[in-house]
């Protein structure tokens, strides 16, 4: 669950652009902190430096003032009074003659370990500079190197210390400024999810603000796409009743007048047949023009359909037994089961869906085929399954089968106006079902899922007649 | 012929008046020539408030209004009428045939639905069925009885002359909607929307072969045919087979 959390939020474009800032920020103080180190060091040095070339100058002074023979006495003196350096004078002889600093052993610069401080704390550093005296005697004077690296470490504190504010401000100033940005982005997300899902009337809510940024902008381009899609559907669905009333009247008219020559007719066999051919040819029209009309309704329904629950197992049942005598009498075979499912549905469109589906198992298989209907669980949902053991359809023909006007068979002499598969898909995707075309092996399998169904059985083993008396 | 003769008797038992709302002067008036041929007395308007007006003042067995009327839309009418208390059947007829739209058309106070184009057939099966609607004793009863025929609606079960007929639920079904109109044409779609609840017209014999099924059930060896198809319109089931 917390490593979801961390997900979600690492694919948020804020939160992973705060990240790189804050990667960025602290990187960049870390080297600031090193360099300013560096630098310090070698001024503190050269400062070290300086004040112990002065203290040797000033005791070269001193001998050139009192004698030479005086310098033990000034060097005790000073080690004595400390003002801040330590020293030691060798005889030629290899004497001690004054001062605290152990043997550097070489003349010129060195830096000596392990010198216990003015203060008696062990193991400092000095800087010693030691010089070989006229007389052949040696002064080393040194300077405990630890009053420098506290200053580094003081200016390390500081440094540190800004990082890490540095580091907090990035983040809250980036948190500040993004925050409202995500939300306002979050809105845009939500809005596109819910007009996917068929509410064509969400719109952004944008902001009354004089000066409207790149995301008032996203949201008023967005909701023109809305406005635009709403009106495009409006005009579609305006067009199909247009279409549904203009060619529907002249249909029935033309239709009537077939009706009245048939009786007219009826006299002349051969005309009467012929006529009654041209009555078959107009129903094939106004068939397929039915069906492309449910299909336009279908996909372009506004979402507030109403669902209600609705017996996946008993409908399925209903409709086979109904499809049974055509499906036997034609040679073929029924198997039908059907476990009480309850989805959201409309009752009407799932009828549909179970008749297309068994019209087409029984168009497009050989006699003898065995056709099994099945309504089962699926996780946390039910399918409804239509099986064949017939022919089947290739892999790759499979999602052309659904689309509109697509007949596999490419010499189209089959009948039918190849909108039954595209009718299912329409209602599949309007209920928010999954619709699978498969491999029965052999044969083709289509399971029609509903993610959620609720148990309704126990269930009788008869298919259902509805209890109260038929009413007219 | 002789089944275009048997429903136009089915038809014109009794004289059956008809309001027709339409407001296409050409379909009108084929359909009022389709109707008078089958022995219904017609009266045509052509907008919706004059249908109003009319249907209100008269007495009609029947009333078609058209879904889009001009000045008063059909939906609308009804409304009014079925507010005014006035109960008599209304058949939707529309070029919109739409699940939704049959929906809202049946909840605002129509009867039955008709989807253009249709046959005279079918309108006039339709308009007979809804005038001479059984009235409701007959709907309630719970024995139905055509010659020898009975059903027995508590138990859902069958019997001719006697003997009981093992029917499948369907058939039940089947035989049961045929019955409560006895004497009167049902077509196949009635049948489809009202046994089968489809409202589409699924392109293989279901109906055909059901009833012929249930024939095979109920005409017994010696006993006389009760279902008459009537070739193109649909099927009649005689309360006293001639």
């Amino acid at each position: 669950m917390r490593s979801g959390a961390a997900n979600r939020l690492m694919r948020n474009a804020g939160a992973r652009l705060a990240l790189i800032q804050m990667v960025i920020v602290v990187t960049a103080f870390l080297l600031a902190g090193y360099l300013t180190q560096v630098a310090i060091r070698r001024l503190e040095q050269g400062e070290i430096r300086e004040h112990v070339q002065g203290e040797a100058a000033s005791l070269r002074d001193e001998i050139r003032q009192k004698g030479i023979g005086h310098l033990p006495y000034t060097v005790a003196k000073r080690t004595r009074l400390w003002r801040g350096f330590e020293y030691r004078l060798v005889s030629r002889q290899g004497v001690l003659l004054a001062g605290r600093l152990p043997d550097p052993g070489v003349v010129g610069w060195t830096e000596l370990d392990g010198v216990p401080s003015h203060h008696g704390e062990p193991d400092h550093r000095f800087l010693v500079l030691t010089e070989t005296l006229f007389n052949g005697s040696r002064l080393s004077v040194g300077q405990d190197m630890a009053i420098a690296a506290g200053q580094t470490a003081a200016v390390n504190r500081i440094l540190l210390l800004c990082g890490l504010l540095g580091t907090v401000f990035c983040l809250a100033t980036s948190f500040l400024f993004t925050r409202q940005a995500w939300r306002r982005i979050a809105q845009v997300s939500s809005a596109a999810q819910q007009v996917t899902e068929g509410q064509l009337s969400q719109r952004v809510p944008v902001r009354r603000t004089r000066q409207p940024d790149d995301i008032d902008d996203l949201g008023v381009t967005f909701n023109a796409m809305l406005d635009r899609i709403g009106a495009l559907i409006g005009q579609l669905r305006q067009v199909t009743t247009d279409i549904a009333h203009d060619m529907r009247t002249p249909l029935t008219r033309l239709r009537n007048k077939i009706e009245r020559l048939q009786s007219d007719a009826r006299p002349h066999p051969p005309l009467a047949r012929a006529i009654g051919d041209l009555d078959d040819d107009v129903g094939e029209i106004l068939r397929t023009f039915d069906a492309l009309l449910q299909l336009a309704e279908i996909e372009t329904h506004n979402g507030v359909m109403a669902f209600a629950p609705v017996d996946l197992g008993n409908i399925a049942l209903d409709v086979a037994e109904a499809f049974r005598p055509d499906i036997e009498a034609s040679g073929r075979h029924l198997q039908a089961s059907g476990e009480a499912w309850l989805v959201a549905a409309d009752s009407a469109l799932l009828t549909q869906v179970c008749a297309n589906l068994l019209e087409n198992a029984l168009r497009h298989t050989p006699s003898g085929t065995t056709i099994q209907v099945r309504v089962e669980r699926e996780g946390q949902g039910a399918r409804l399954l239509v099986a064949d053991d017939g022919p089947g359809v290739n892999p790759e023909d499979r999602q052309e089968a659904l689309k509109p006007f697509v007949r596999l068979d490419r010499s189209r002499t089959t009948k039918g106006s190849g909108l039954g598969l595209s009718i299912v898909a329409a209602i599949a995707a309007r209920h928010g079902a999954r619709l699978e075309l498969g491999d029965a092996r052999p044969g083709l399998r289509v399971a029609l899922a509903f993610p959620v169904a609720v148990w309704a059985g126990p269930k009788a083993p008869e298919p259902g007649v509805p209890g109260a008396p038929l009413s007219l | 012929m002789n089944e275009v003769q048997l429903s136009d008797a089915i038809a014109s038992c009794s004289k059956i008046s008809v309001l027709l709302i339409e407001d296409e002067p050409e379909t009108a008036e084929h359909m009022a020539v389709g109707l008078e041929s089958r022995g219904f007395r017609v009266e045509a308007v052509q907008d919706g408030a004059a249908g109003l007006e009319r249907a209100l003042a008269g007495t009609f067995d029947v009333i078609i209004v058209d879904r889009m009327l001009p000045k008063l839309d059909g939906l609308t009418l009804v409304q009014c009428l079925r507010d005014a208390q006035v109960q008599t059947p209304v058949l939707f007829v529309t070029a919109m045939g739409t699940v939704a739209d049959r929906v809202s058309g049946l909840e605002r106070g129509g009867d039955d639905y008709l989807v253009k184009p249709f046959s005279f057939a079918e309108l006039g099966a339709r308009v007979g069925a809804l005038a001479r609607r059984a009235p409701a004793p007959l709907r309630e009863r719970t024995v139905l009885q055509c010659g020898d025929l009975t059903l027995l609606r508590l138990e859902r079960s069958a019997r001719r002359g006697g003997v009981d007929l093992a029917l499948l639920p369907l058939e039940y079904k089947l035989l049961e909607y045929l019955m409560l109109n006895a004497d009167r044409v049902v077509t196949r779609t009635m049948l489809l929307e009202n046994v089968w609840g489809f409202h589409f017209d699924p392109r293989t014999n279901i109906v055909e072969t059901h009833i012929s099924r249930l024939r095979g059930k109920i005409d017994l060896p010696g006993t006389l045919p009760l279902i008459t198809t009537l070739r193109g319109i649909g099927y009649c089931i005689r309360t006293e087979p001639a």
